[in-house]
């Protein structure tokens, strides 16, 4: 197979829980080697988060943790032993890029901060991707990808009008905006070290990337001086833009109209005669209750996938609110894609991945295997990158330094 | 350091950015770190231009708001593919450009003779990046999907929204941003790689495929657990974990945390010595099994007693009091409380930035990363329509450009 794009990139990589392992998953997938260095005295706190194989708790059975750390070596070692550091250290002095989203001064008092690792590398690119960044006065605070939701507006600006805000149900900061950002910058400092030698320290607010995305609303309020009321499922320029109950057990169908062929045609496929004013756009945008009133008893007597295909038939933009369920294992689209990758694992068998939502036409970039086990490659890093001997190893691994 | 004089991270990159809304972020992420990017814009300018919300609510495609904050420091240029003389101009920019970023239906381009293969004749090391809402091949390549239909699709409409009620779209495109942000990251890897090899790529993003990877662990309980998740909207996750009302809005807590119990000892070691009445059932070993904090039960007896004493203060005393607790509770912030926040202000988050409908700098959110070498930075504000065609044009004629 023909070299990846980050092939021949090391990563020494502190970084745990969401955000981050997610962060250097996307370095891993597009082959840089990254090694995990894990604790089991402190475990990274998905390996021992739900959901596991066969529901039995494990520190290698996690679903959770396999996703996000695909593609990666673990390294166990116990950096607050002076000889853990060290062994540390000598990675770092082979690496390109150090990552961790501990909260700020920790790697400091490790032994590992942004000077520290300079000195060992001066071509060292770090980044920490705190949840309030290095410093000011909530620095010291800490949070997860909920309550990033939660400060940095999104939890508020979602929802239906007058109801309590709901957010996006998830840990959403986690899973897209931080690991893309946190992945783009490391890149782009790469290029500046490939092109000069220069390394640099990254300071990722973990609120700033979600903030940044939510930026239309943030402007509007600037200038505008409002908070913009939650839209629900409506967005300006298209009428209707809803989410509409079909028939059977809590299923829903979106559809958005953006222009009148596609209004005509939705009003012959579920059979609904229109009032004259709602042929045009504008007409549509003064009328939304009225338009969702007469549409959803004609949606609501019809099979979801059905409509879907038959207003996707017709031009119509239309999509089944499709579960985790509907996602894995009836989307053709998906499986076109080969989007769901059976990994072999040692304790979870054949358990499902995420592919990335990228393919590159001349190589195949991963998840190349599944996360490793805890400690897995400890030993084959010690002897390939850090020249120690069996003995030595052993010797590490009775002292307790190699755990 | 000399903020203006540091070096860009991406300074001689070359992009040309002929995204709608689905990729245009894609194109400031590059912008922003120093790249030169040129946005092509149809005739007539982006439609883009036209989305609310706008300054001072008018509705003109100078007062956009969503296409100022998309298309910092990018150069802009007007043409029309259907044509041969417009093509060949695009031609002669892609032969020297490093990256094309485009959101055409599957086809529009190659049609075109714009595909990457054409392009990548005359520059090998041309990356060509196509975000599509499906991909470039597949039964539904060609479906119709705007940012709504793609959560759908994607599987995180169906985690959002109230229990039981209608699902509720995550806000603010964020199908599109996330499209836009996985384009980016493959586009910057290809970048190096073709640095680094002489080679370029063509990389095929699916936007439904970047909404999958939001799904949290919904995937892998079903796969394991055969357990579908839903909309909890509000609700508890877990009792002891959610959002709760206080005396002016909400706060959301993870008085559970993500595996260890420290969280949960320290709130409700919280709630009982703020005296809350009936706190101390809490103690009782029950509420650390993990089939008891699931169930309908527990989550209704915890959000009594939260409630209890959270309404009597305000998101603001609650957060400073959890924070001293170290509970990762937070206030849920309207706009303007994220525009006001101290901690942002003393990162200087927010930047002015100039902009010609105002007649004034207008507030935007600034740099999603600090790059201590080589700073995230805005020199210029969104261009107008066309606005560089005739430096682009001559630059053109020039017979190469030297590196900057």
């Amino acid at each position: 197979m023909s070299r990846l794009p980050l092939s021949g990139v090391r990563v020494t990589d502190f970084s745990w829980i969401g955000a981050g392992a997610y962060m250097t998953k996307l370095l891993a997938d597009l082959g840089a080697d990254v090694i995990k260095i894990e604790s089991s005295a402190k475990l990274d706190a998905l390996r021992v988060s739900p959901p596991f194989k066969d529901r039995v708790k494990g520190v290698n059975r996690s679903g959770y943790f396999s996703d996000r750390n695909t593609s990666k070596r673990s390294m166990t070692v116990n950096v607050k032993n002076e000889q853990g550091l060290s062994l540390v250290k000598r990675l770092v002095a082979i690496s390109d890029i150090v990552a961790n989203n501990f909260a700020p001064g920790i790697m400091d008092k490790l032994g590992l901060g942004y000077e520290q690792l300079k000195a060992i590398n001066p071509r060292i690119i770090h980044i920490g991707m705190s949840m309030h960044g290095a410093a000011g006065p909530e620095a010291d605070s800490i949070g997860y990808g909920l309550t990033i939701g939660a400060v940095s507006g999104l939890q508020f600006l979602c929802g239906l009008p007058g109801r309590e805000p709901v957010g996006s149900g998830t840990n959403y900061p986690d899973h897209v905006p931080n690991p893309c950002h946190g992945a783009f910058a490391v890149l782009a400092a790469l290029r500046h070290q490939r092109r000069t030698g220069i390394g640099q320290n990254i300071d990722m607010a973990q609120t700033e990337p979600m903030i940044a995305l939510l930026a239309p609303a943030m402007i509007d309020c600037a200038v505008n001086t409002r908070d913009a009321p939650q839209a629900g499922n409506r967005a300006p320029g298209r009428a209707p833009r809803g989410v509409f109950r079909c028939a059977g057990e809590d299923h829903w169908i979106a559809i958005s109209i953006g222009d009148d062929a596609q209004w005509r045609s939705l009003c012959e496929e579920v059979g609904l005669a229109g009032r004259e004013q709602w042929a045009s756009a504008a007409g549509r945008l003064a009328d939304q209750d009225a338009i969702e009133e007469a549409l959803a008893p004609l949606v609501a007597r019809r099979d979801t996938f059905e409509l879907m295909e038959a207003l996707q038939a017709r031009g119509v933009p239309a999509g089944v609110m499709q579960t985790a369920a509907d996602v894995m294992e009836r989307d053709p689209q998906l499986a076109h894609r080969s989007h769901w990758r059976k990994l072999p694992h040692p304790e979870m068998g054949d358990a499902v991945h995420n592919a990335q939502p990228f393919k590159f036409s001349r190589v195949s970039v991963g998840p190349l295997s599944a996360a490793p086990c805890l400690g897995q490659h400890t030993e084959e890093i010690c002897r390939s990158l850090l020249g120690l001997s069996t003995e030595e190893i052993a010797g590490l691994v009775q002292a307790g330094v190699l755990t | 350091m000399n903020r203006a004089a540091a070096p860009r991270a991406l300074s001689g990159l070359r992009v040309l950015d002929l995204s709608g809304a689905p990729g245009q972020y894609c194109g400031k992420l590059f912008a922003d770190l120093g790249a030169d990017v040129i946005l092509i814009e149809p005739p007539g300018g982006s439609p883009v231009r036209r989305e609310a919300p706008f300054i001072a609510d008018r509705e003109d495609p100078e007062a956009g708001i969503p296409f100022a904050y998309l298309n910092t420091n990018k150069r802009s240029l007007c043409l029309d593919l259907e044509r041969g003389k417009d093509r060949r101009v695009f031609k002669s920019l892609a032969a020297r450009a490093d990256l094309v970023i485009e959101t055409q239906r599957p086809g529009v381009m190659a049609k075109l003779g714009l595909g990457w293969e054409a392009l990548a004749d005359r520059r090998p090391s041309l990356v060509y990046t196509s975000i599509t809402p499906f991909g470039q091949t597949g039964p539904c390549a060609h479906w119709e999907a705007d940012d709504l239909v793609l959560l759908a699709l994607g599987g995180l409409l169906s985690l959002g929204g109230y229990a039981g009620g209608e699902p509720v779209a995550v806000y603010g495109q964020q199908a599109y941003a996330a499209g836009s942000l996985f384009a980016a990251v493959a586009s910057m890897a290809a970048v190096l790689g073709a640095e680094a090899g002489g080679r370029g790529d063509f990389i095929d993003v699916s936007i439904q495929e970047a909404v999958v990877m939001a799904l949290e662990n919904a995937a892998q309980f079903y796969d394991l657990e055969k357990v579908v998740r839903g909309r909890t909207g509000g609700r508890q996750s877990v009792a002891g974990s959610g959002q709760f009302p206080c005396k002016d809005g909400f706060v959301y807590t993870l008085g559970r945390g993500i595996s260890s119990p420290q969280f949960w000892v320290s709130t409700v070691r919280w709630l009982n010595e703020e005296g809350v009445e009936g706190a101390a059932e809490l103690q009782e070993p029950r509420w650390l099994e993990r089939d008891f904090i699931a169930s309908e039960v527990a989550k209704a007896r915890f959000a009594e007693l939260f409630v209890r004493f959270s309404m009597l203060h305000t998101k603001e005393e609650l957060y400073r009091a959890a924070k001293a607790r170290r509970i990762p509770l937070a206030p849920v912030c309207a706009p303007s409380d994220v525009l006001a926040s101290p901690q942002l202000r003393y990162r200087e988050f927010f930047v002015p930035v100039w902009n010609d409908f105002a007649k004034r700098a207008i507030t935007m959110p600034g740099a999603p990363y600090r790059l201590q070498e080589t700073p995230w930075r805005i020199d210029r504000p969104a261009p107008g329509v066309d606005q560089h065609r005739s430096e682009i044009l001559e630059e053109l004629a020039a017979p190469s450009r030297p590196e900057p």
